[in-house]
């Protein structure tokens, strides 16, 4: 077990309640409870959303998202007593989010960016107040948030922007890393030149 | 098809479990309690790259809503989500062995946990609560978390050298290069 590690950036993540935070990354979970004809929309839903790829390319857009689900919970597995067995009289959805930035700002890019896709997503929801204008929406979803009580990220300084860039640097600079010993000098300093130019968005 | 709980090679656990009653403050100082004291149990599972503990008390119902009928859950319930890398049995294998202490400390507070609160009896029962997710969004979902924990690691030193580096001459940039970061993948 190691002591919470210490950002070394400055902490991005804002507006939402200390238990939520790891370093830069921010928890969000919320459940909603969805009208009858969500039961069956939700599940079509995600399975479209899974088979067609371009559907989830807005949410890539949102680069400060790491890891996020959505799941429909109509009854839960049962343990034996005191737990009432049986369905739920509605289902309920529960979403999860893993980001960074801030909460307001997270909820805004959400509602601008993926209008369409919000609406699909939580329509189906009691009180769901439409994306726009964002404050309804916000205070819908403060309504159904709960906070974490313990949250970890196993690296609590990056973002998720600086993650997705690492890598792709890591892509760019293994045939300079591979190859470097075999080139000329000259030839060297302008595959780096060509090389740093190409990766400078990831600096 | 692949599975709806995974996305590349990650995979995301859910597992919702019922709280004894009278045992959910106690659960919930112990948990709120970790980063007091600074631990990170699940840093003890180095597959794992972002999880979270959570007591849900209650559905909300607002009448505003127009819901017919209010809903309320039995008893407080423990979420417990984990984005890790790989296969679940193997990660519940780990976690049902490192985690034994805190797991009697966590779901040893639940209804229907196994007394000893390890090993295949917990996984067991972590599995038979397993919720399924319905839509997975991983950003780097292809990467492990010992892969991005490199590739962090190795921007910072890229940033590093493209700073110290400036103005050399070629042989010397070359030099300076692959002693940073020669010898391939």
């Amino acid at each position: 077990m190691s002591a919470q590690a210490s950002p070394a950036g400055p902490i991005t993540a804002t507006g939402t309640h200390p238990r939520n935070y790891d370093g830069q990354v921010i928890a969000i979970t919320v459940f909603s409870t969805i009208k009858w004809w969500g039961r069956a929309f939700l599940p079509a839903l995600f399975q479209i959303t899974r088979r067609v790829p371009r559907l989830t390319a807005t949410l890539r857009q949102l680069s400060f998202i790491h890891f996020a689900r959505w799941s429909v919970i109509g009854r839960l597995p049962y343990n034996g007593p005191p737990q009432r067995e049986g369905r739920f009289r509605y289902p309920h959805m529960y979403f999860e989010s893993n980001f960074n930035g801030g909460w307001e700002e997270y909820i805004d890019a959400f509602s601008h960016i993926l209008t369409s896709g919000m609406t699909a997503f939580w329509g189906s929801s009691y009180g769901f107040p439409k994306p726009l204008p964002t404050a309804p929406f916000k205070a819908y979803i403060q309504a159904n948030e709960t906070e974490a009580d313990h949250y970890y990220c196993a690296y609590p300084d990056a973002t998720s922007t600086m993650i997705q860039r690492a890598l792709e640097l890591e892509t760019k600079l293994a045939p300079l890393r591979r190859n470097g010993e075999r080139m000329a000098p000259d030839e060297f300093a302008a595959a780096y030149r060509s090389f740093l130019t190409d990766v400078q968005h990831c600096l | 098809m692949p599975s709806p709980n995974v996305s590349g090679q990650a995979y995301a656990f859910m597992a919702m479990t019922p709280i004894t009653p009278g045992e959910e403050q106690p659960l919930a100082t112990y948990l709120r309690g970790l980063r007091e004291r600074g631990a990170r149990p699940l840093a003890k599972l180095p597959r794992t790259h972002i999880g979270r503990f959570v007591i849900v008390p209650d559905f909300h119902n607002d009448p505003a809503w127009k819901q017919p009928r209010e809903e309320h859950l039995d008893l407080h319930y423990l979420i417990f989500t984990s984005n890790f890398d790989g296969d679940l049995d193997s990660y519940l294998d780990e976690l049902c062995e490192k985690l034994a202490p805190e797991a009697k400390e966590i779901w040893g507070r639940c209804v229907g946990c196994p007394a000893s609160a390890e090993g295949a009896d917990l996984k067991r029962y972590l599995k038979h609560n397993q919720i399924d997710t319905g839509l997975f969004f991983a950003a780097y979902g292809d990467a492990t978390v010992g892969q991005v924990e490199r590739a962090l690691r190795q921007r910072e030193r890229m940033i590093d050298f493209a700073i110290s580096a400036q103005g050399l001459e070629p042989e010397a940039l070359q030099q300076a290069f692959l002693a940073q970061f020669g010898g391939g993948d």
